[in-house]
């Protein structure tokens, strides 16, 4: 596809401006044609949401910074504990043999399920926000993690052994390096996650956060800051899966050169 | 080669084992400093779930049936945008960004905004499974169409393959591949989407209501037994999607 960065960005956007104008157009029909009495808590017009936003943007983002540093800190949290779990399954066979298979079973699991369990154990809202989401990130990172490990040719391992680099020098230039793009694989399903996780564990019954905006604007039908805080939630969560790619980019500056070529065959 | 075979059932059955073992004994409990009733033991949940089955199995069933809908729904319509998006490049790859968006969007933010849609737990569930399976396919199914060798393509022109024929014989069977791993991503995430809805729906019914009802309660054994329940519903599926996968794409490299 010949689509220049221009191209892309022009095609986004018109597709933005048309969704909201659809949007304005499905609420106007809500609210005169259809004459629901529960228009503006169904559907409202989405510039009513953004005057709301630009109205109540301190609290707002106040709220959402409470639940997504409590998510990031979850999120580094597991993601360390899943690397150092993958390098434990590296090294010894016993090891992955015992674990694998469960890293396979808690992806089939609905392991958000457990948060009310986790909430009820703790009791205390900071701590089960950051140990459900570093229980949600540790699954997807460990098992990337590995597969990136593996995928590391003999080839290359034995000419390390040959020039006598020791199993530390191995995993740094070669096996860490060479597995970045699968962790940040790992991190890209996991991020989102761990915003989901923060914001469920607020919703269960936090006092702060952003989730508990969400619940007590639906309970106070006050449904113009309801629409507010959903839409700062899901863009906490676009967020954080945009600054993993970010930080992707900045670890992995070799990708992006590899996939232009590959584009421009 | 046997006694290899043995060993790689027998270390993480035997893991398991040791890892109930100490739960049991309340090992747990005395490094974690928690009481019986904060976490239950696994004898007492499964004694509960022994007793309690039929409630559990029936609530498994609702959340299950809505999780099936919703994603059969979310999976279908995830196919079209993908299949749109395939025929209008210039314009399909705009939505795609768009698509990846909604894909982090949070789930647990979707389920107050179906609340006010729909009056039913079960139209509630259908609604959010819908929009987070849509997502995980349309991406899968979309980079399967597209990601194509590219001798491929230059084929089917040399032998003048309609836009039509293309998409049938090269881009569709090309996408299988792609269109189960999304399918195994949403078997997973619609039967967490459908308990998370009914952590915050008006439904009375369903695993997700029975495990913050019991917690509420405080019949800690009987919310573990609900998410015993859940797991097991969601390897049975998963391992049904694997099963028909293996069936439909034989050709494919990741199944020989």
């Amino acid at each position: 596809m010949e689509l220049t960065r221009r191209d892309r960005r022009v095609v986004t956007l018109v597709w933005l401006g048309s969704i909201i104008v659809l949007w304005e157009v499905l609420a106007a029909v809500l609210l005169f044609l259809i004459q629901d009495n529960m228009a503006s808590s169904k559907l409202p017009f989405p510039h009513d949401v953004l005057i709301t936003f630009v109205g109540e943007w301190r609290s707002l983002l106040t709220a959402g910074f409470v639940t997504l540093s409590r998510a990031g800190l979850g999120f580094a949290i597991g993601g360390m504990i899943g690397v150092t779990l993958a390098v434990v399954m590296s090294l010894s066979k016993i090891a992955e043999k015992i674990a694998f298979p469960y890293l396979i079973v808690s992806q089939m699991i609905p392991v958000l399920g457990l948060a009310p369990i986790i909430f009820n154990i703790v009791r205390d809202m900071n701590m089960s926000r950051i140990v459900i989401a570093a229980y949600i990130t540790f699954f997807p990172v460990a098992v990337n993690m590995l597969s990136g490990f593996k995928s590391v040719e003999d080839e290359k391992k034995e000419l390390m052994r040959s020039i006598a680099a020791n199993r530390v020098d191995i995993y740094l230039k070669l096996m860490f390096p060479y597995s970045l793009p699968y962790l940040f694989t790992g991190l890209k399903i996991a991020a989102p996650m761990a915003v989901t996780a923060s914001i469920l564990v607020d919703m269960l019954g936090s006092k702060s956060g952003i989730g508990v905006r969400i619940l007590y604007s639906l309970y106070s039908s006050s449904f113009d800051i309801f629409w507010a805080s959903v839409f700062t939630s899901a863009f906490m969560g676009i967020l954080s899966y945009n600054i993993v790619i970010f930080a992707e980019r900045l670890f992995i500056p070799w990708k992006n050169v590899a996939s232009k070529k590959v584009g421009a065959k | 080669m046997k006694r290899e075979k043995i060993m790689r059932v027998f270390w993480p059955i035997g893991f398991g084992i040791a890892f109930l073992l100490l739960w049991e004994f309340g090992i747990f409990h005395d490094l974690l400093n928690l009481k019986p009733f904060q976490l239950p033991i696994p004898s007492e949940i499964a004694i509960t779930l022994f007793e309690n089955y039929e409630q559990a199995f029936s609530d498994m069933l609702i959340t299950v049936t809505g999780a099936l809908i919703g994603l059969v729904i979310g999976s279908f319509i995830g196919f079209c945008i993908a299949v749109v998006a395939t025929i209008f490049p210039k314009w399909g790859f705009g939505g795609m960004i768009l698509v990846t968006a909604l894909n982090a969007v949070p789930i647990v933010a979707l389920s107050p905004i179906m609340n006010l849609w729909f009056t039913t737990g079960m139209f509630q569930k259908i609604g959010v499974v819908t929009v987070v399976c849509m997502a995980a396919m349309a991406i899968n199914a979309y980079y399967g169409m597209n990601d194509l060798k590219p001798f491929s393509l230059d084929l089917m022109h040399s032998s003048a393959a309609s836009r039509w024929h293309i998409f049938k014989k090269l881009r569709l069977p090309n996408s299988l591949p792609n269109v189960f791993t999304a399918l195994r991503i949403n078997i997973a995430s619609a039967i967490i989407a459908a308990i998370i809805s009914e952590y915050f729906a008006t439904s009375t019914a369903g695993l997700g209501f029975g495990i913050k009802d019991n917690l509420r309660k405080a019949e800690m054994a009987m919310g573990w037994s609900y998410i015993v329940v859940a797991s097991i519903a969601g390897v049975t599926l998963y391992l049904f999607i694997v099963l028909v996968e293996r069936d439909v794409i034989k050709w494919h490299a990741s199944q020989r």
